[in-house]
């Protein structure tokens, strides 16, 4: 056990980057530490954007400067303008094509935001069933030391609908997990104590729930078949609250670390893209700093635009996101939609550098080394859930070397599939070039954070060369 | 019942013609195209027919289609909908014909729609014309056939109202249970809308963990608002008399000045003391209040010389310091005057909230629900009050730190919104007397607290006090009496939380919190006989309880719980009697809770979140909350008056406020509040479609977009949503110098050319086209960019639309039917709080045919679904 305190150098950092920390966190750091495990924390972070990258044509002369993925070999690939935001970070990056769900693939691209986690195969219509997603496979597993086993966050909040997710998270029975979508309420989730007879409080809690639970019972009894199909929803919800009651039982003694929030700006919304993005990237990284949670997932908005986070654009200067991808033949429009990517990338970056800043409070390496920051989307060309643009940060002390630029599948090496395509006929034609499951890396993914399986979303197997 | 013996349908188009080939010079109003359009009308001939019964067990009438129906599909349609060419993926020649037991329905439906609007055959396809009495044989079939088959259909209910309770409507019954005068329910997720935009869709609404448990925080939270403990609260009492401000205040010379002075004017332009009695001034803006120990607000002091004068738009900030509570409901009293009478200007007083902890880390936040209008003379003064609940407010989170950086301060800003032009005598408001406490009660305790915790003999004995406050509670909060042996199992909670608390009230709130996590007060339930739960097939549809009635009532048209007058007549079993029923509707219509759904129907159907998304209005313009606002408010404005539905194609009048008029080139119109007013024609208003909200959710941004605007109109008030985009669709090539020299509605006319591109396009753009004449504000234009608007279009049944116009004039003339339809197929939607299918179809129909019947009166529809089959069925 490392019980070393935290030096003054690094809380100078840590205001310079935008975050002071009040003096009891300080004490609390300590604390939590010399109460923490001494195994250094596994950390798991998803960024889903939706509306896919820009994948010019070769011919196109947009093509040198905004086609999305690099060009070269593994080790000696050259970045776009879409992606030279990460050179600094170059050696602890990794850039993958050729990876998608084989379910999704002949799916408009609009459909799945919900299963890029998942790799469910939800269709493009009729009954919808989803999966659990990557993250809470590893929060069942990785969740259980933490005060939080996950954080799911998104610009809009709440799940969505149907093939319109607004939540990258998906529990064991496939039901989306809602996700926050304001930074006041993420925070105070995070780091606001709710009370001090917290004990008292779950006990009755507990007898709380029992009783709902005898009550849905009666009512159930008086119901339709199909109207018991509803309010198993509810019951669920009821047994999944009994479970965290179980969990929080643990943490009731713990105190939550104190942040200070005069540099947070926690009222930020999506319409002021900047702020929103940095502040909701600053709460990730408290609550990893914190041990708050391990796992996090946050999606930059839904597909098909319309809502608040179409805005997230502006920071560059941009109107409607979404419209970006629509408009990649007017003139400038590549430029435009990787002008947007570029600043995702960028916001992406910005917090892997943090994380890379940060020594691991147990000593083992920095932040980064023992974080997996993955950052995405399912779809490539428009509305294509094929090739997906996948970026990886850190994790080399999970085994995860970096560095590299990683082609999996056959046929595709140059990323012309699908490329300078701006129509429906994109997805909705043959795939002719072979793609790995992504599936297999989330596999791979379980296994380095020690989760026993050699399948997810029904696919057998690991990534090679990850 | 028979519905729609078609014998018109397919002419339309020609009809139309008929009415636009008036003499010249003399075109028919719009007033007499919709009397004309509604002599047209289908339904109002259905209207005339005689019911027959229907047949007990329906069955397909197939030999009329292998005799009559199949020869006419197979001259004119397979061609190009057959082996082949399958043209919009549809093998004519291979849907089953019998419409009742086979898989394409949906299939027929679409044929049904386009044959009735003379969509198909193409109008070009001289070869395939289809004669009128062969199209009136097909539609005939067709429409009895899918009559037949919803009544087949309906039995097997796909969607059942069985729902939870939406987010606002969780927030109202909060408030009307409780007696919380305002909503607290925002950490709730966002719901998803249903494809008519309705967010109550009982197959959408979802329950997760996190919700559940933001409900179970919600309902104690609401609780510890509307109770109390303990003795009442001293409140913090600040005491602004501006005769002591202006003696005391220490300024310099340059801030004050005279009436008769040289710097008077520009000085009376800013907010100022003034002494209406010596003619001095003091700028003063700015002020620092402490509070007052010991006193209490409420005085009534002599009106005094000395106020403080705020002209348009300027404030009076007052810095409260740290003092104020944490929670209760924070009390401002302002005597206020005005100092100019004129009708046509107005002022007003809005409350706005503020710190400003540290260098750029501020915030400011309009607290005061709406402004509230200055109406009393500078001499005679009178009182305006706000109420502001801090624990709802974004408060400093400094305020209670030991030291004084960042600052801790609370700033309160008094506003006056007004429409005064400037002038040498404006109109300003003038205040002498501030008093601002917290936390504010009107009586102790309050009556939200003695609602729950009642008077009574045995309230010292907890056992059988207990007894009644959860009896009484269970029974408002779960719309239904409630049985002793449900009442237990509360009882046996508060037995085992007692303990934890030291009152009976503690204790208590945590239960009854508990029941306000419970299924019976989250969702609409609608329980089944015992031998019929739990089994789908009974046959015919079950109907449900009368206080099942009542709630279904109450969430149509206060989009919250019933109240006592209508659980008790369910509980009477007199609510379903059809008198009674329109006297409640009539009774809760009136009702300020109807205000309610006025806004959410309202919103939903029309699609007005997307106003948030509108980002070319500025937003300190109250332009955008004014667009927002207009068809909510013309919608309360037909549905009071019960006026036709058909005004909400075009109407004589708009209802406005004075933002919004100027905008319209209304003349007269004053004051923040919504009006009808009548208008001319060449305001080139009236009705929705002409809404400025409408047409810019429906723009770029920067111009005009016909294609969202077409759309929107064959969603919204069509119920005729085009099909997504097909395969292969090349995009308008934007580099290409042709192109780019195009204006956009040569752009669209050039993209629609195409082949691949015409078979949707051709069905919405020449919608969005006849908008032309209004830009990305909503504005008319006759120009854009120095050439004349063209707003001529051609539908695809080769209508043509002489702009917005000529759009009305062929709504009002030809699609009455299908828009009424639409209507009631949409008030069905929302008032059962699930989504209609084709088993609701003949429901659906015979609901417009009485509708129509009636005059499309707005009021009578929501008593016409009110006492319809559907209503009462589960």
């Amino acid at each position: 056990m490392n019980n070393k305190p935290v030096t003054i150098d690094r809380r100078d950092f840590l205001r310079g980057a935008g975050v002071a920390l009040a003096l009891p966190w300080l004490e609390s750091l300590v604390l939590a530490k010399s109460s923490a495990p001494s195994v250094t924390p596994k950390r798991f972070l998803s960024v889903y954007h939706p509306d896919g990258v820009g994948l010019p044509l070769k011919s196109d002369p947009a093509w040198n400067d905004w086609c999305w993925f690099p060009r070269g070999g593994e080790k000696d690939f050259q970045l776009t303008k879409v992606l030279d935001v990460l050179e600094p970070l170059r050696s602890e990056i990794t850039i993958y094509s050729g990876l998608s769900h084989p379910a999704a693939r002949k799916v408009h691209g609009h459909s799945n935001a919900d299963q890029y986690l998942t790799g469910a195969d939800i269709g493009g219509e009729g009954p919808y069933k989803n999966s659990i997603s990557v993250d809470q496979a590893i929060a069942e597993h990785a969740g259980e030391f933490t005060r939080h086993a996950s954080m799911v966050m998104s610009t809009n909040g709440g799940i969505g609908g149907p093939r319109g997710a607004q939540t990258q998270s998906y529990n064991r029975e496939g039901r989306p997990i809602p996700a926050m979508n304001r930074p006041k309420q993420i925070f105070d989730t995070l780091f606001v104590t709710s009370g001090k007879d917290a004990h008292a409080r779950l006990a009755r809690s507990k007898s709380a729930l029992d009783l709902l639970i005898a009550n849905t019972k009666s009512l159930e009894k008086s119901l339709s078949n199909q109207d018991r199909q509803t309010l198993k929803q509810y019951l669920d919800a009821v047994r999944d609250t009994e479970v965290k009651l179980e969990k929080a039982q643990k943490w009731i003694d713990t105190p939550v670390p104190v942040i200070d929030t005069s540099k947070l700006h926690l009222e930020a919304t999506p319409e002021e893209a900047r702020l929103y993005f940095q502040t909701m990237y600053e709460l990730i990284y408290l609550a990893f700093l914190s041990d708050s949670t391990r796992v996090a997932t946050f999606q930059l908005g839904r597909e098909n635009g319309e809502g608040p986070h179409d805005l997230l654009s502006k920071a560059v200067g941009l109107n409607g996101a979404h419209g970006l991808t629509h408009a990649v033949k007017q003139t400038g429009g590549w430029k435009n939609l990787g002008t947007y990517n570029r600043y995702q990338a960028e916001e992406f970056g910005r917090f892997a550098q943090r994380l890379k800043d940060t020594p691991e409070p147990t000593g083992n390496g920095n932040m980064l080394d023992n974080t997996f920051a993955m950052h995405g989307s399912a779809s490539s060309s428009f509305h294509l859930s094929r090739n997906y643009p996948i970026i990886s940060a850190g994790g080399k002390n999970l085994g995860f070397t970096n560095g590299r630029y990683l082609k999996f599948g056959k046929g595709n090496e140059d990323n012309q599939a699908g490329a300078g395509i701006d129509t429906d006929a994109g997805w909705q034609a043959e795939a002719r070039v072979e793609e790995e499951p992504l599936a297999k890396l989330f596999t791979t993914l379980l296994q380095r954070f020690g989760v026993e399986t050699d399948t997810f979303a029904g696919m057998k197997g690991t990534l090679n060369r990850v | 019942m028979r519905i729609l013996i078609v014998t018109i349908l397919m002419l339309n188009a020609s009809a139309y013609r008929a009415l636009a080939a008036e003499p010249a010079g003399k075109p028919l109003t719009l007033d007499e195209v919709r009397k004309a359009g509604r002599a047209k009308s289908l339904f109002l001939k259905e209207a005339e027919k005689k019911i027959e019964p229907t047949p007990a067990i329906p069955a397909a009438n197939l030999d009329h289609f292998q005799k009559s129906i199949a020869p006419v599909l197979a001259q004119k349609c397979v061609a190009c909908h057959g082996p082949n060419s399958t043209m919009a993926n549809l093998r004519i020649d291979r849907l089953n014909p019998d419409l009742l037991a086979g898989p394409d329905v949906d299939r027929w439906r679409g044929i049904y729609k386009v044959l009735s609007n003379s969509e198909m055959p193409p109008e070009d396809a001289v070869e395939y014309r289809l004669a009128d009495a062969d199209r009136q044989n097909v539609v005939e079939w067709l429409s009895e056939e899918m009559s037949k088959a919803s009544i087949a259909r309906r039995n097997r209910s796909e969607h059942s109202s069985f729902r939870r309770m939406t987010k606002y409507e969780y927030n109202y019954a909060l408030q009307d249970l409780l007696g919380l005068p305002y909503p607290i329910a925002n950490s709730l997720p966002p719901e998803t809308a249903s494809e008519d935009g309705f967010k109550n869709s009982s197959d959408l609404l979802q329950m997760s963990t996190m919700q559940f448990e933001a409900y179970r925080e919600l309902g104690l939270k609401a609780f510890q608002r509307v109770t109390v403990s303990g003795e009442r609260p001293t409140p913090v009492t600040y005491i602004i008399s501006m005769q002591e401000v202006m003696t005391n205040l220490k300024v310099d010379k340059n801030q004050r000045f005279n009436v008769t002075g040289e710097t008077d004017s520009n000085h009376r332009n800013r907010s100022h003391l003034f002494n209406r009695t010596t003619g001095e001034g003091i700028l003063f803006s700015e002020g620092n209040a402490v509070p007052k120990p010991g006193e209490v607000a409420g005085h009534t002091p002599d009106v005094s010389p000395v106020v403080v004068v705020l002209p348009r738009s300027n404030e009076l900030k007052l810095n409260l310091d740290r003092f104020l509570p944490d929670e209760g409901m924070l009390r401002v009293r302002i005597r206020a005057g005005r100092t100019t009478n004129q009708p046509n200007e107005y002022a007003s007083l809005r409350l706005i909230f503020s710190a400003h902890t540290s260098n750029n880390a501020n915030f400011s936040q309009v607290v005061s629900q709406r402004d509230l209008p200055v109406t009393a003379s500078a001499d005679k003064p009178e009182f305006i009050e706000f109420d502001i609940p801090l624990s709802e407010i974004q408060r400093n989170p400094f305020r209670k730190l030991e030291t004084t950086f960042p600052r801790r301060d609370e700033f309160l800003h008094i506003r006056n919104e007004s429409n005064a032009p400037g002038g040498k005598d404006p109109l300003r408001v003038v205040i002498d007397y501030i008093e601002v406490s917290a936390p504010h009660f009107d009586q102790w305790p309050p009556q939200s607290h003695l609602n729950i915790f009642f008077k009574s003999e045995n309230k010292s004995n907890e056992q059988v006090y207990g007894q009644e406050v959860l009896t009484r509670f269970l029974e408002r909060a779960w719309r239904r009496p409630v049985a002793a042996d449900e009442v237990g199992p509360y009882m046996d909670l508060f037995a085992k939380y007692r303990p934890d608390f030291d009152t009976f009230e503690g204790a208590m709130l945590e239960v009854l919190a508990t029941a306000l996590a419970a299924p019976e007060f989250l969702y609409l339930t609608q329980r089944s006989s015992a031998e019929n739960a739990g089994n789908d097939k009974t046959g015919k549809p079950e109907t449900i309880s009368d206080l099942e009635l009542a709630s279904r009532l109450s969430f149509f048209l206060w989009s919250s719980l019933p109240d006592q007058e209508l659980l008790e007549l369910a509980r009477k079993g007199t609510l379903k009697n059809p008198a009674v029923l329109n006297s409640q509707v009539d009774r809760m219509l009136a009702d300020p809770r109807a205000e309610r759904f006025g806004q959410h129907f309202a919103e939903q159907w029309l699609g007005l979140d997307g106003m948030g998304s509108v980002t070319h209005i500025n937003k300190d313009d109250p332009l955008g909350e004014a667009m927002r606002q207009e068809p909510i408010a013309f919608f309360r404005e037909v549905l009071y008056s019960n006026s036709s539905v058909m005004d909400f194609l075009h109407s004589d009048y708009a209802v406005v406020n004075e933002r919004l008029a100027q905008h319209y080139g209304i003349p007269g119109v004053f004051g923040p509040h919504f009006r009808k007013v009548p208008i001319m024609t060449e305001t080139h208003r009236g009705g929705i479609l002409t809404a400025a909200g409408m047409l810019s959710m429906n723009s770029d941004g920067t111009d005009s977009h016909p294609l969202k605007r077409g759309v929107w109109l064959l969603e919204r008030i069509l119920q005729d949503p085009p099909p997504p985009p097909p395969a292969n669709v090349p995009k308008v090539d934007l580099t290409d110098p042709r192109i780019l020299q195009m204006t956009l509605k040569e752009r669209i006319a050039d993209h629609r050319s195409k082949a691949a591109c015409i078979s949707c396009h051709s069905r919405i753009d020449p919608w969005g086209i006849a908008f032309e004449n209004y830009d990305a504000l909503g504005a008319w234009r006759t120009n854009i960019k120095n050439k004349p608007v063209d707003a001529t279009s051609v539908l695809f049944n080769k209508q043509e639309l002489a702009g917005v116009d000529g759009l009305k004039r062929y709504l009002l003339a030809d699609r009455q039917d299908q828009f009424a339809k639409a209507m009631v197929h949409k008030m069905s939607a929302y008032a059962l709080g699930r989504p209609l299918t084709f088993a609701d179809h003949r429901d659906v129909e015979s609901l417009t045919v009485q509708f129509r019947k009636q005059g499309d009166l707005l009021a009578d529809l929501i008593h016409l679904v009110v006492n319809s089959k559907l209503f009462r069925s589960k």
